[in-house]
């Protein structure tokens, strides 16, 4: 009996552009169950799930004015599972109507030496924090509520500090470019979570 | 993956390419070896661009970018004497976005192209490698997969290997040096091809070019 036979043209990456639609927003830490509870009732029944991440954010620096930007995430406390490489492109200057902030996104699965590889590379690592949260999922829609934390000692993720004295929420899909209908979805999924949480596109840049 | 030789067999004195693949061909289906699909091996250049450089103070560096059709879903990343990241297909898509600062030295794609064959416990791919439009040797690669320890089955590796290669049966490849009693990965695999191919990038041209 023959096995069947192996592609001959190895399967490249894939062009189609994702693009990530997200909002945010957050809530003081006395208001996590509240919340907890509500996105219980309203998203996917499944185990609750609880994630420690270690994040850290590499740049490399070129002759152009804004360095790129390389995220490498790791799971602490569930073992063997891939390193995460994303890219985040800059948001769309879409039309004021959109309701979500969109922004081209690059997912990749790695193998556990990505540090070293991106520092071959040339990149430098500019910061780096550990996420500790719960994450929900309704649909294609993710929902995360976690906690930063600040790394005392570089690469030591016991010692670590709480940033704030409240949780980040966020809501998030990955689709592929020009599927807008996704954030009206993500708009009405928000709305069910008010007054608990008021989630809103935020724009980084209006930060700095 | 089991533990996997990849070596170079000289073209037959007065044979093309194309000849001395079907000479060790024939060879294998004279073992017994069965005919299982195609394999390719293919492997990109990209060089740091000339605005990185001047930042950092360093010379440029090469980044070999491999795919393995054994690991369809696989993207291989690689420096030479660096660290081979593996990463899903994905990473394709990155380096395009990275085009500032990564340069894609199309001339020198190169890649090995053949028949899969099975015989028993051990798999061989017979390959054309080509550069462009011209075939510029020939790459076989056995892997003997039952056993992941690289010095327990190298003995065995080789006496296979002079059933049919005769006297181009290669030495203990460089990776092994260092892999003592650690799992064999397919990043060696892809290590072994890189170092091959770059041999055969430095080689003369093979006088009768071009595939039929």
């Amino acid at each position: 009996m023959e096995a069947p036979p192996v592609t001959m043209m190895p399967v490249t990456g894939g062009t189609i552009n994702m693009m990530e639609y997200l909002l945010q927003g957050s809530v003081l830490d006395q208001s996590l169950e509240s919340l907890l509870h509500r996105l219980r009732g309203l998203c996917d029944n499944m185990e609750p799930e609880t994630f420690l991440d270690h994040e850290m954010v590499f740049l490399l620096k070129g002759q152009q004015a804004s360095p790129f930007v390389l995220r490498a995430r790791r799971s602490i406390d569930k073992s063997g599972m891939p390193w995460h490489l994303r890219y985040l492109g800059q948001p769309e200057i879409g039309d004021k109507n959109r309701h979500a902030l969109v922004r081209n996104c690059v997912d990749i699965a790695t193998s556990d030496n990505l540090t070293d590889f991106l520092v071959e590379m040339g990149f430098r690592m500019d910061h780096e924090f550990v996420a500790k949260g719960h994450v929900f999922r309704k649909g294609i829609m993710k929902i995360m509520v976690y906690k930063i934390f600040r790394i005392l000692m570089p690469g030591n993720t016991d010692n670590i500090e709480p940033l704030s004295l409240s949780y980040l929420v966020e809501l998030n899909v990955v689709a592929p470019a020009g599927q807008d209908v996704v954030s009206d979805d993500m708009r009405n999924f928000a709305e069910q979570l008010k007054p608990l949480v008021h989630l809103e596109k935020i724009d980084p840049k209006r930060l700095m | 993956m089991g533990v996997t030789c990849v070596t170079q067999v000289p073209v037959a004195e007065g044979k093309s390419v194309q000849q001395t693949v079907e000479m060790l061909t024939r060879k294998l289906e004279l073992l017994g070896a069965e005919k299982q699909g195609t394999f390719c091996v293919d492997c990109e250049t990209y060089h740091t661009a000339a605005s990185t450089m001047s930042n950092q103070g360093q010379t440029g560096k090469l980044m070999y970018v491999m795919h393995n059709s054994e690991y369809p879903l696989s993207c291989f990343a690689l420096f030479e004497n660096g660290p081979c990241l593996i990463a899903d297909t994905y990473f394709d898509t990155l380096m395009v976005k990275l085009k500032g600062f990564f340069q894609n030295a199309k001339a020198n794609k190169i890649e090995s192209r053949g028949t899969r064959y099975q015989y028993c416990d051990f798999l061989v791919k017979v390959g054309t490698v080509t550069m462009g439009p011209s075939a510029r040797g020939i790459s076989v690669e056995v892997e003997y997969c039952p056993c992941v320890i690289a010095n327990d089955c190298w003995n065995l590796l080789m006496e296979f290997m002079q059933s049919f290669m005769g006297n181009h049966t290669p030495g203990v490849p460089s990776v092994f040096g260092t892999k003592h009693d650690s799992i064999y990965s397919p990043a060696d695999t892809v290590v072994q091809y890189m170092e091959l191919f770059n041999k055969i990038r430095k080689q003369q041209q093979v006088p009768v070019a071009g595939i039929r």
